[in-house]
């Protein structure tokens, strides 16, 4: 058991919690809270797997943007942010049928993933992924950068459009 | 040290003149909207940008390559279903012209342009993309764009409800797509179709982990073709969009979701070097072909009964267009060349019937205020032209003779017995009769139900009832004189195999 | 690589743990003797009047996925930056496109006065309604009377 797992397991731990908690949540404030911390969780598993520009990334776009848009969706929505979840349409045979089919994906994954030898490229002594990933995103991906640029225009014209007081 | 990469790159862009057509009209409509603040410059330029790009596009016919590094394809297969969209975005560009629903509510029509012009981008590169890296975006920028168009109308509390179901069903789709990609990535190396295939090939490796990420993937796109069981958006987002919206998704969305199912099949799970023209070999005994059959026939089968029920006539043709999609899938079943080339020809016809039945449904909306089936009683003597139009598309979408509903029906059930699916096209041609009860249905409340209510003819523009003729006639011609689509199709099932 | 994070890490856990002791052992030590004078919002002396709870300003939406589209931006142009002297003009161009096609982005909802700022309209209470004449009491006397007995 050396160090690189017992990390691991936390950041798993931290990952697996706070989902949890997003999910099972009352409260919506308190579902957001959670999600920040499974980011930051899925960051840190990110780091272990060398990549370190991308654990960077997700904490700034994921958590500095994105979860910022969506607490400030749920204070728009909510008159009240301690506003409850409430589901009540869900019966006992909703909740059998959903854990029947949870355990059943949840065994084929499982199997799946103990059974199929990953592909497992030597992993390079980096100084940091930055500059490969700059390279790459130049010659290789350079039409995906591209398209990257066109999606994040249509988003813009589309908040245009709906954001527009009428 | 990165010469030789570059170079391809510069060398790519002289591929991809249609797509860099339709971008430079997308940012020519921007900053004309912003100048001139004209609805009609608008919809002026945006029409030409298409032409503009259908000219380059038939400038490169013929090609059969790959460019930017083995992320898209340029091939005869990606070309036929470019020239879809493209035809496709001209009628929904005009058709928009003649929507006033989209017009009344004093509505900005800019932004309505550039998305038709961004999902047309989108769509184009998802035809030809090789690289599941290049699908997910392009992907996304087709989705992103028509989220946002089916609400468009967002007073409409419909619509707005229509565009978040949309949003919801879509993002969950996505991410299941996403998560077989990563799967698949993980088992293999590589984004790259091409590598995938030959990784497969060449190495054993577990056949449930292919199966459920291969099977995570294709639910991806079958959401897109609406297939069943992932087809769930497909009812309330076509009611609630803006029935230009609902023609535009139902014909050129599905196509480009087809395009890229046949792609991605073809070159990740069969065998480039076992295969011949005629059937092409599977590897590793995954059957791919009974899960497809098994698709087509639910598709199919709901498409059809549930549509039986329908009162409304724009949710009755959402769920026909569900019932083709069903028929489409069957051309993949058959994993052949000739299977193909049915999908395609069948495509061309289904984009004039579907368009057509749509615009008159539009024209009828806005005249009597109503889509609903009781409420078109008596109308084929009041407005004589667009209702025997209709009635010709009806007819066509049931596929009856003489017209090219018919020819593409013939076409599809002709490649399906000719590789011994038995079952599968008299599971076909049952739907199909089926269907004629509720196509029928119109038809008969058009014609046989004489209304004394007094009301003289209804009026429509001579535009608006060219644009229905110029979609027309050719359904009936096709029905007659199908060699040229059928020798333009046939030439087009080449998808590039790699290098 | 990772022995340069894994100071990032430690860092992590000794701020967490600093905080969370402070906070543990107040809740710990401290008496907890709640009344409703101390239990109530603070306001500046004065009673609360109304709720405190008011509709969140929309503008803040947009401007935070504006932000998120230029820190999306922000992140494609770190790498560019590291690599692009090895590539040459040919970065340097594709850079240009997808900058400029982001910044029309941005001209376009400017234009549309999308990032414009909406005050929003509190509802301040009036005079009116808190402070009423002799009249007016009298006519509310006499009607509690009418419908009171």
């Amino acid at each position: 058991m050396n160090w690189y797992n017992i990390v691991f397991y936390l950041f798993a731990l931290i990952v697996l919690v706070s989902a949890a908690g997003v999910v099972f949540s009352r409260k919506m404030m308190y579902a957001a809270f959670s999600l920040l911390f499974t980011f930051f969780g899925v960051a840190g598993l990110y780091v272990l797997l060398n990549a370190d520009f991308i654990a960077v990334t997700q904490i700034m776009v994921y958590i500095g943007g994105i979860l910022i848009l969506i607490i400030f969706g749920v204070m728009l929505t909510s008159k009240f942010t301690d506003l409850e979840i409430k589901s009540g349409t869900t019966g006992t045979v909703q909740y059998v049928l959903a854990g029947i089919s949870t355990i059943i994906v949840a065994a084929a994954l499982i199997i799946m993933y103990l059974n199929v030898d990953w592909v497992q490229n030597p992993v390079p002594e980096l100084e940091s992924t930055v500059k490969p990933i700059g390279i790459l995103l130049m010659t290789k991906y350079f039409l995906a950068f591209q398209v990257a640029a066109i999606l994040l225009l249509l988003a813009f014209i589309g908040a245009a459009k709906i954001a527009r007081r009428k | 040290m990165y010469n030789a990469v570059v170079n391809e790159l510069i060398g790519s862009l002289g591929l991809i003149k249609p797509e860099l057509a339709l971008l430079v009209t997308f940012v020519v409509v921007i900053i004309a909207d912003l100048i001139f603040k004209n609805n009609k410059v608008n919809l002026g330029l945006s029409i030409l940008g298409t032409i503009v790009s259908g000219i380059f596009l038939i400038g490169m016919s013929g090609t059969n390559t790959s460019a930017f590094a083995n992320l898209i394809a340029v091939d005869p297969f990606s070309e036929f279903f470019k020239y879809l969209i493209l035809i496709s975005t001209l009628i929904v560009l005009v058709m928009s012209e003649f929507s006033e629903e989209l017009h009344n509510r004093d509505v900005w029509m800019g932004e309505y342009y550039m998305l038709v012009l961004g999902m047309a981008l989108g769509m184009f590169l998802l035809a030809g993309a090789t690289n599941l890296i290049m699908i997910y975006l392009a992907l996304e920028t087709m989705s992103m764009s028509s989220y946002i168009l089916s609400g468009y109308t967002k007073e409409i509390k419909r619509s707005s409800e229509a565009s978040l179901k949309y949003v919801i069903f879509g993002s969950l789709s996505s991410g299941i797509m996403i998560y077989g990609m990563s799967i698949l990535f993980g088992m293999t190396g590589s984004l790259d179709l091409y590598a995938i295939q030959s990784y497969l090939a060449a190495n054993g490796f577990f056949q449930p982990a292919i199966f459920i990420s291969g099977l995570m993937v294709i639910a991806g796109f079958a959401y897109k073709i609406s297939a069943v069981p992932f087809h769930f958006w497909t009812p309330d987002v076509y009611e609630g969009s803006p029935i230009t919206i609902t023609a535009y998704l139902s014909v050129a969305s599905k196509a480009a979701g087809f395009a890229v199912l046949v792609r991605f099949i073809k070159l990740t799970f069969f065998d480039a070097a076992g295969s011949s023209d005629e059937s092409w070999i599977m590897m590793n005994s995954i059957p791919w072909d009974m899960v497809l059959a098994v698709l087509a026939v639910a598709t199919m089968t709901l498409g059809n009964i549930v549509a039986l029920w329908q009162s409304n006539v724009k949710r009755m043709l959402a769920y026909s267009s569900i019932a083709h999609a069903g028929y489409l899938l069957m051309g993949i079943v058959v994993m052949t060349n000739t299977g193909l080339m049915s999908i395609l020809v069948y495509f061309f016809f289904y984009l004039l019937m579907n368009f057509g039945a749509f615009i008159v449904v539009m024209l009828f909306a806005h005249k009597i205020g109503s889509e609903e089936m009781d409420d078109y009683e008596g109308i084929g003597y009041q407005a004589p032209v667009l209702a025997s139009l209709l009635t010709l598309f009806l007819v066509s979408l049931t596929g009856l003779p003489p017209t090219a509903g018919f020819i593409g029906k013939l076409v599809l059930f002709g490649a399906v017995l000719d590789s011994g699916w038995y079952w599968l096209a008299v599971i076909g041609v049952l739907n199909s009769v089926v269907s004629l009860y509720y196509y029928a249905k119109v038809v008969r409340n058009m014609w046989l139900r004489k209304v004394d209510n007094g009301k003289g003819t209804l009026k429509f523009s001579i535009q608006s009832q060219a644009l229905v003729m110029v979609l027309g006639i050719p359904t009936l011609v096709f029905g007659l004189f199908f060699g040229p689509i059928m020798r333009w199709a046939e030439h087009s099932v080449r998808i590039f195999l790699g290098n | 690589m990772l022995i340069d994070y894994s100071v990032v890490l430690v860092y992590l856990i000794v701020g967490v743990l600093f905080v969370a002791a402070g906070i543990v052992t107040a809740a710990l030590i401290r008496p907890s003797r709640p009344n409703p004078r101390k239990n109530s919002t603070y306001e500046s002396g004065e009673e609360p009047i109304g709720s405190p709870w008011i509709q969140f300003n929309n503008r803040f939406y947009i401007i935070a996925l504006a932000f998120i589209i230029f820190d999306v931006e922000l992140v494609m142009l770190f790498p560019w930056a590291t690599a692009f002297k090895e590539i040459g003009w040919f970065a340097f161009w594709g850079m240009i496109v997808f900058a400029f096609i982001l910044a029309l982005g941005l001209a376009y909802d400017w234009a549309k006065g999308l990032l414009d700022w909406e005050k929003p309209n509190p509802q301040i209470p009036s005079l009116d309604e808190l402070v009423i004449t002799r009249e007016q009491y009298l006519d509310e006397l006499k009607k509690k009377e009418q419908t009171g007995n």
